[in-house]
């Protein structure tokens, strides 16, 4: 700089230079920010001002197969806080009236510590309205206590079914990361039974709110006067095939049993009742499920949690014996006439396989109708492993029926090719065979199965999945939407199943068949005892049925485990779940009646 | 016509009527800040009252007699260092910074009236006519001048007004004449300071630097050592400032980089201004319907962020006239230097546009993110009684130095 002297020209230069340079810089910001980006600006400048508040929507109502409420909705209360608008003096007052330990809410706030402040953060769910009315009267001096209105599962419905229905549970975090686009933090979600299976129709859709807030995030305004906001859609409505009066029925009868249930419409797979004994109480976990609850279930020996209906797996006994059958006689092994004299067992080599009785000369109905083990010994020998495992497949034993409940077991039926593995090559003998002809042994089955495979013979060989959902009602146009299941076939001929019927009939109907305890006047029933050695204890008590016996409604199988005979003790339950299901017509004419008997 | 003329020549209309205009924007603009908000309703109408009795002052200034401004030179600035030391003792903290001062309930800060002071004795100084600013040992005195009232500013700690006082002494020894050397050894230990914000390598690379151009300009061994011994203390100086800045300037400075890192701390501030003023658009949302302003994303909006104000409900338009107003101030105030008088004046009206200038820059930029979050007020428009009554009583300096143009004292 040669100007070395004051206010040179080039130095008033420099400065205009600077001033002027430094107001362009800023107006080309300014047209940066203001003109070519203001868009992006403006949107950033909502965001900042309007804050959404997810409004949740009511699950789907479940019905049973005429409509009538099985689970419903109740209101529930869910307390909220905001740290930045509490006043910390009040703890001790509200953590004696929520009955919680002292310093409760102060741990609720380090745990949420890093949250914002003036976020309401929750304080606890399903809180008795007698404590929300208490806090209404005395909002004034609690601020910053809130409470939301949700919905909670409603059980009062006269029907526990737990294992059918399942329950509903805050969403873990992994499902949660999952879900993302779907939930949020604290939202319900199905978990197990059909609440599970049909969490989609059922959920419903939320709804947003919109606010305006200020820079505290104080609400200032409801923005657009409330006319942006979404409204939450309601689940839609599932209605089940569960029969009400027969569910009813089926529980009440299992209540001292530990055992299953399952009916079903051997037509098409329609599940009329369906019980896993013992149940836990649902209205147990409508809310917060309280940590002694959880483990007096967990810890409870006879595993009430577990469901019975498709996931234990017990030795078919007697009931397999229909199999047997039905594979002698397709694979032209026997006549009919085929007679076996029982006397009282069967010796082999140095080995006596005791039968119930001394039959004596026996064919084949009535070695099914008084359930001659004797006949099935012999037969067995002829039938051979193969067939065994031929039909059992036919009649889709030992594989899952991908029922709409999970989960589900497969069970075992033992071929050739798993005795080779377990006992070895060529090391199968005829003891192990015997067994499996009167369903003992390595055989296990769930009960859901046998329902299947008593559906198949009681509609010759055709029916469907089993199945809970019939289908749903939309809940925004209030149409019923019904559901398809698959076929399910058992290809054998009529004539085998004509004479598997008739021995089925003859067990109720016949004067010597085991279960003719339990035949009615009104009703034809068809069914087979079973009674399952185990290693755990008393004889499983089985039962397998279905009426009317031509044309039949409902097809049953029930187990009651460690108790005795099957004609002793599961007979007596499923001829009244039967004949409860069959006399509805009967009930809904009563009931017409009643209404119209007008006194003169 | 004729009376404008007449009235151009006792008093700058273009001066004047700049002036009123940023008034009633810094009016119009508060009126907004404070409109939805629960405490600061009464600013408004303390603004006013500060209006009037800085125009009162502004008055009483131009009608001085033009020998008043030398004569009150000295005084005025040993005046400004001794209540700078007095804030230091009995100061109030403002936003971690001990800079403000309480009489009865009236409180003012200190710093503020000091730039009169500095402005008025660098000019006395610097045009004495026995004094050569390329002479190093005059360019000591001058430096000293400048760095006694920062170092106290920076005990406060007041990062912003330490910076208004260092770009005021520059620009006045700028305009003095002082060469190339000098101008290196007074903006050296600057760029020091700058380059160890960033670490020990930039340091180490800067001293370096420092080093080579010493050699190109073949002073003596003793200048050249000395010049690079004050260098490297300044590097170790700046630990010692590191300690003064209070953590949250620190943080401002961090978050300067980059806002978005902390969008709720440090960087939030400048984030929320630079969202109300894109927002804005180009004819803005309308007054009182800036979402931001009056939702109050911006915490005290009439002070440092009142541009944002007028970014956000008058848009590109209102902002770019603000520009408009002080491009058109800060010139005629670089024209009136060669209009005035004298070079006391002429200097004097240099200071007072470093002082405009330096506060302009860092507030607008601040708001547009350009520049660091450095608590400034824009002057005339926020809201604020001392820095109102200080740009207000130097306007009138001005205005004097004018009416006096004619008069050699």
């Amino acid at each position: 700089m040669t100007e070395n002297y004051f206010g040179s020209a080039l130095r008033r230069r420099i400065i205009f230079i600077i001033i002027v340079g430094m107001v362009s810089v800023q107006s080309f910001q300014l047209v940066n920010m203001q003109l070519l980006e203001s868009g992006k600006y403006e949107e950033k400048s909502k965001d900042n001002s309007i804050k959404t508040f997810p409004i949740s929507a009511p699950r789907g109502i479940v019905f049973d197969r005429n409509i009538e409420i099985l689970v419903g909705n109740k209101p529930s209360f869910t307390l909220q806080i905001t740290p930045s608008e509490y006043n910390q003096s009040n703890s001790k007052l509200i953590e004696s009236v929520l009955n919680v330990d002292s310093g409760y809410i102060n741990k609720l706030f380090l745990r949420y510590k890093k949250f914002a402040k003036f976020k309401p953060i929750t304080l606890m769910k399903g809180v008795d309205y007698k404590i929300i009315s208490w806090l209404e009267e005395n909002h004034v001096e609690l601020s910053g206590i809130t409470y939301i209105v949700e919905t909670k599962r409603d059980y009062s419905f006269g029907i526990n079914a737990a294992h059918v229905f399942g329950y509903t549970k805050e969403i873990d975090r992994k499902t949660l990361n999952r879900n993302k686009d779907k939930y949020s933090i604290g939202d319900n979600i199905g978990f197990g039974g059909i609440e599970k299976k049909y969490e989609e129709y059922l959920r419903g859709k939320k709804g947003e709110e919109y606010f305006v807030v200020n820079s505290r995030q104080r609400i200032v305004s409801r923005y657009d006067k409330g006319k942006s906001d979404i409204q939450a859609i309601k689940g839609n409505d599932l209605v089940l095939t569960l029969d009400y009066e027969t569910q009813k029925i089926s529980e009440e009868l299992m209540r001292n049993y530990k055992g299953a249930v399952v009916a079903l419409n051997p037509t098409n797979g329609e599940i009329l009742s369906f019980v896993s004994a013992p149940q836990y109480d649902l209205s147990d976990f409508a809310g917060v499920t309280s940590i002694a609850v959880w483990d007096s279930l967990l810890n409870d020996k006879n595993k009430p949690l577990f469901n019975r209906g498709t996931i234990s797996m017990y030795p078919p006994g007697s009931t397999y014996k229909m199999l047997v059958a039905m594979a002698a006689i397709e694979e032209g092994i026997i006549k009919p006439s085929y007679e076996v004299n029982c006397k009282g067992g069967l010796q082999l080599g140095n080995r006596f396989f005791k039968c119930t009785h001394f039959h004596g000369k026996v064919n084949l109905k009535e070695a099914i109708e008084e359930s001659c083990n004797t006949y099935f010994y012999k037969l067995i020998r002829k039938v051979g492993i193969d067939n065994l495992s031929k039909y059992s497949k036919k009649f889709h034993l030992g594989e899952k029926t991908q029922i709409d409940l999970s989960p589900e077991s497969e069970g075992l039926i033992p071929s050739i090719e798993y005795y080779d593995k377990v006992l070895g090559k060529g090391k199968l003998t005829d003891g192990y065979l015997l067994n499996l002809s009167i369903g003992q042994g390595e055989i296990i089955t769930t009960p859901v199965q046998l329902a299947q495979y008593i559906a198949l013979i009681a509609n010759s060989g055709v029916t469907k999945v089993p199945h809970f959902a019939k289908g749903y009602i939309e809940s925004s146009s209030n149409e019923f939407i019904p559901f398809e299941f698959d076929s399910v076939k058992a290809e054998i001929s009529k004539k085998s199943f004509k004479l598997i019927q008739d021995a089925m009939k003859g067990v109720v109907n016949s004067e010597k068949g085991t279960a003719s305890g339990i035949k009615l006047k009104d009703i034809l029933i068809s069914g087979k005892t079973g009674t399952a050695q185990n290693p755990h204890g008393e004889d499983h008590s089985i039962f397998v049925a279905y009426a009317p016996s031509e044309n039949p409604e409902i097809a049953v199988a029930v187990i009651i485990e460690n108790i005795g005979y099957g004609s002793t003790f599961a007979a007596p339950v499923a001829q009244k779940i039967i004949a409860t299901y069959l006399n509805r017509e009967k009930r809904k004419m009563d009931l017409f009646n009643f209404n119209t008997k007008v006194p003169n | 016509m004729k009376i404008g003329a007449k009235l151009q020549d006792k008093i700058d209309l273009v001066i004047i009527l700049s002036v009123i205009a940023l008034l009633i924007i810094g009016i119009v603009s508060i009126y907004s800040a404070t409109y939805n908000h629960p405490t600061a309703k009464g600013n408004l109408n303390k603004q006013v009252f500060f209006m009037m009795i800085s125009s009162l002052i502004l008055f009483a200034v131009y009608f001085l007699p033009a020998r008043t401004f030398r004569l009150l030179a000295l005084p005025s600035y040993i005046f400004s260092l001794l209540i700078l030391v007095v804030v230091l003792f009995f100061g109030n903290t403002v936003y971690g910074a001990k800079s403000l001062m309480s009489i009865g309930s009236i409180g003012f800060q200190p710093s503020e009236f000091a730039k009169i002071g500095l402005i008025l004795f660098l000019s006395y100084w610097l045009t004495d006519a026995k004094r050569d600013i390329n002479n190093l040992k005059d360019l000591f005195y001058t430096v000293l001048i400048g760095i006694i009232p920062i170092l106290l500013i920076l005990l406060e700690p007041d990062m912003g007004t330490a910076i208004v006082f260092a770009g005021i002494s520059l620009a006045m020894i700028f305009w003095s004449g002082l060469n190339l050397f000098g101008l290196f050894v007074v903006l050296s230990p600057g760029i020091i300071l700058f380059a160890s914000l960033f670490g020990t390598i930039p340091f180490m690379v800067a001293l370096f630097l420092i080093l080579i151009v010493l050699f190109y300009f073949k002073q003596n061994l003793f200048v050249s050592g000395s010049v690079f011994v004050v260098n490297l203390t300044a590097g170790f100086i700046f630990d010692l400032l590191l300690n003064i800045l209070k953590p949250h300037q620190i943080k401002r400075l961090q978050s300067f980089v980059d806002p978005t890192a902390d969008p709720l701390g440090a960087g939030y501030n400048a984030l929320q201004a630079k969202v109300a003023m894109g927002s804005g658009g180009l004819l803005g949302k309308g007054f009182l319907e800036g979402n931001q302003t009056q939702l109050r994303f911006i915490p005290e909006q009439w002070t440092d962020f009142i541009y944002c104000v007028i970014g956000e409900e008058f848009g590109f338009l209102g902002s770019i006239i603000v520009l408009a107003i002080f491009l058109t101030l800060f010139l005629r105030l670089l024209n009136l230097t060669s209009v005035a008088g004298d070079k006391f004046g002429k200097l004097t009206i240099v200071g007072i546009l470093t002082l405009f200038f330096i506060h302009f820059t860092l507030n607008i930029g601040m708001n547009l993110g350009i520049t660091p979050v450095i608590g400034l007020p824009l002057p005339f428009i926020s809201y604020g009684g001392s820095s109102l009554i200080t740009n207000m009583f130097l306007i009138g300096v001005v205005l004097n130095i004018y009416k006096n143009r004619k008069h050699h004292v």
